[in-house]
């Protein structure tokens, strides 16, 4: 008779067949063993569900526990991170009200010479105005008039008809009064001159004060927020207030730039650096010129790094913040020094790379000519001459060229003078990066420990539930004698203490309910009830 | 304390790293061998010239050697030249231009002998290349392959040792247009033979494919 899987085939046909479930005969056998087993797990049960218990309950703990631990973590990291952040956007106020206080200063001794001959002008001017003023003063015009009338009178009393008379009365008295006045011009004159050059004395006083008012608002600005960060208690708000990516973006993409011109440089050096270290030997599968070549470009890095930083434009290297001015100076002209020497050795290498290009020409043109025609014909060149024909001096056509060297080759002297320099000036954004780097991954590291303490709750979560459940389905299977025994023990015990006396045998109620009456305690950090109870 | 010994951990570390193979040589050691023997004679103006191109595409620091296939290859006598690149290119070029004129000179001044001790010659510049220090290891034959031994030099039962070398047939002309078989029989044979020495075999019938193929640039 063909055997049926019991595991594949239906239970119908099975047991048509005949068949057994683990070795179980289907049946009364089979009932007979499924009570048995009902009856050994339901004495089994106290122990089974402190197994079950201990197990997934106390893995939820664990999992609960690092949960807590990441999440105290990730937010303590936070925390340090936006510290940092605060502090760094404090070094850049301090760094920028010095750096005001600092023109601020220089902008009071300037003043001073400026001033100086303004007001010199301003109080000559005064002087002047103020003379002219008291001339114009000091002159009674009614009394003038009178005397004018008065000598205007003999003239008059010569004169005859009335007409005549009144064109004499004014003549005369106009030319009398306008005697009387001549000393009056030069005031009115010097008060006609003088004003356009106070108004403009005043003008310059006015900007010279308006600079000032702006240096004093800026340092005023970056104090109060020098002051805000420094007190204040929100420090996330703070750190939010500082922007760390845009700037960090940017240096990203001018050092890429830089990069591109480093990678330019490199293939630049490389080949004539084997005329300086010789080639055959490689280090770390790296060819010894192009080795070089690398330790050359980070030299020159280097030296930049030192040449922005004791100028001052870059704060990378902690060494020259305590360093005293002289010696700031003394490194910037050896690191100057250097990078120019840097950069004529470059320049030179451009020229030892030309060399070198030509002379591999003329050694694969030597061997291609005495090859001639039979096997391989010549590599068609501009500047070969006839392949038939090896003594021949060759016929280099004249090219274009700047001071005795070819327009090429002038260019690469121009970009090896210049590309030194521009990696000195890729050490500005450099700052940037390593600074906003740090905080962007410590960051990141906050929020990764933060999300991981998530994850660990989450489990803890989820292995509580699996726990409950398991034993849940544990008491379903052995429902009948669990019932009977509740129902037993409810009728001995009595009605009233019935329930009670359930939730406390019953292991699936893990919390029950607080009574209303019970003083209410402080929550305190405890272990997990679940385990607790577990253990 | 503890940076000092970190300090020295780290020099250590370089030191060993060096030692187990950090700093490697790129130069390789070519050895060519010119078959003067019969009618082959009148081809080796023609093999110098692809020696030529060949030498011009080596890099500084290689090694050139070169030697004939006469009656009886195993010999210093039989060796025309052996030099070393200088290091730096511009030498380097001066060097493969006297390398160029040594060829010359010798393809314009070359005699022909009467048998063809191919497996001598081969051993030869086998025992040359052993005494090498580089790495890559290179017999470029020039020659029809067809051995002839004398009664007086018959190295054809020697043992040849080419582990780590590479043998190139070039310019392996063929004696016999009427038989193509017995070439194709024959090239397989000195394959053959060079393997199971230890060897690797290539056979180059392109003159740029052998540079290629030797400083596989």
């Amino acid at each position: 008779m063909q055997q049926l899987d019991s595991t594949t085939a239906n239970p119908a046909d099975v047991v048509a067949g005949g068949g057994h479930f683990f070795g179980i005969p289907y049946g009364w056998p089979l009932a007979v063993a499924i009570v048995v087993l009902v009856v050994v797990m339901w004495i089994a049960r106290e122990p089974m569900h402190r197994i079950v218990r201990q197990t997934f309950f106390f893995l939820g703990y664990m999992f609960a526990r690092w949960g807590s631990a990441l999440l105290d973590h990730g937010r303590r990291a936070r925390e340090v991170t936006n510290e940092k952040i605060a502090s760094q956007r404090a070094d850049e106020l301090q760094d920028r009200m010095l750096h005001l206080e600092e023109k601020m200063g220089k902008r009071t001794e300037q003043l001073a010479r400026e001033t100086g001959p303004i007001l010199k002008k301003l109080d000559k001017a005064t002087h002047e105005l103020a003379t002219s003023a008291n001339a114009i003063s000091d002159i009674n015009l009614e009394d003038a008039a009178e005397r004018a009338f008065r000598a205007a009178l003999p003239s008059m009393e010569s004169s005859r008809g009335l007409s005549k008379v009144e064109k004499n009365i004014a003549q005369n008295t106009a030319r009398t009064m306008n005697e009387r006045l001549a000393p009056l011009r030069p005031a009115l004159i010097t008060i006609r001159n003088e004003s356009p050059r106070l108004r403009e004395v005043a003008d310059k006083l006015v900007k010279i004060e308006h600079d000032f008012n702006k240096n004093a608002s800026d340092v005023n600005k970056a104090f109060s927020e020098f002051e805000e960060i420094v007190r204040s208690e929100d420090r996330k708000k703070i750190a939010a207030r500082a922007s760390i990516v845009v700037p960090w973006l940017i240096a990203v993409l001018i050092t890429t730039i830089a990069l591109a011109g480093v990678f330019l440089n490199f293939f630049l050096i490389e080949r004539p650096m084997a005329e300086i270290v010789g080639e055959g030997a490689r280090i770390g599968g790296i060819g010894l010129p192009a080795f070089a070549a690398v330790i050359v470009i980070f030299l020159e890095f280097v030296t930049g790094v030192i040449l922005m930083d004791s100028a001052g434009f870059t704060r990378l290297i902690p060494a020259f913040h305590s360093m005293s001015a002289n010696g700031r100076r003394v490194m910037l002209i050896v690191s100057f020094t250097f990078l120019a020497l840097f950069s004529v050795m470059e320049m030179t290498l451009s020229i030892v790379r030309e060399q070198i290009i030509e002379q591999d020409r003329e050694t694969d043109r030597l061997a291609a000519q005495i090859i001639g025609p039979v096997l391989v014909a010549p590599v068609p060149s501009a500047d070969a001459p006839p392949a038939t024909d090896a003594a021949a001096p060759s016929q280099v056509p004249q090219r274009a060229n700047v001071f005795g060297l070819e327009l090429s080759t002038f260019a690469q002297l121009i970009l090896a003078g210049v590309i030194p320099w521009l990696l000195a000036a890729a050490a500005l954004p450099l700052e940037t990066i390593i600074r906003n780097s740090v905080f962007i991954v410590s960051i990141f590291a906050s929020f990764a420990l933060i999300f991981l303490g998530f994850i660990c709750r989450t489990i803890s979560a989820l292995f509580k539930n699996i726990g409950v459940f398991v034993l849940a389905i544990y008491d379903f299977i052995i429902f009948l004698p669990l019932f009977i025994q509740r129902y037993v023990q409810a009728r001995r015990a009595g009605d009233t203490g019935s329930s009670r006396l359930r939730a406390k045998d019953d292991d699936l109620v893990l919390n029950d309910r607080a009574d209303p009456k019970a003083p209410k305690r402080e929550k305190s950090r405890q272990p997990e009830p679940e385990f607790e109870k577990a253990s | 304390m503890m940076r000092h010994l970190a300090a020295a951990a780290c020099c250590l570390s370089l030191a060993i790293l060096a030692g187990c193979g950090l700093v490697t040589s790129t130069n390789r050691s070519v050895f060519f061998v010119f078959d003067v023997s019969g009618t082959y004679v009148e081809a080796v103006p023609d093999a110098t010239k692809m020696a030529n191109i060949t030498v011009a595409k080596l890099l500084p620091g290689d090694w050139v050697g070169a030697s004939q296939i006469s009656a009886c290859s195993f010999s210093e006598k039989e060796i025309i030249l052996q030099r070393q690149l200088p290091t730096t290119p511009s030498l380097a070029a001066e060097a493969k231009r006297e390398l160029f004129n040594e060829f010359s000179a010798y393809a314009a001044q070359v005699k022909s002998a009467k048998y063809t001790d191919i497996r001598g010659a081969i051993a030869q510049a086998s025992f040359e290349l052993k005494q090498r220090p580089e790495e890559e290891r290179f017999i470029v034959l020039f020659s029809d392959m067809l051995d002839d031994y004398s009664k007086s030099c018959d190295t054809s039962e020697i043992e040849l040792d080419l582990r780590g070398i590479h043998v190139v047939a070039a310019n392996v002309i063929k004696s016999d247009p009427a038989d193509p078989q017995k070439y194709l029989d024959m090239l397989k044979e000195w394959e053959a033979t060079v393997v199971a020495a230890g060897g690797t075999w290539s056979l180059v019938t392109s003159p740029d494919l052998l540079p290629k193929l030797v400083t596989g640039v």
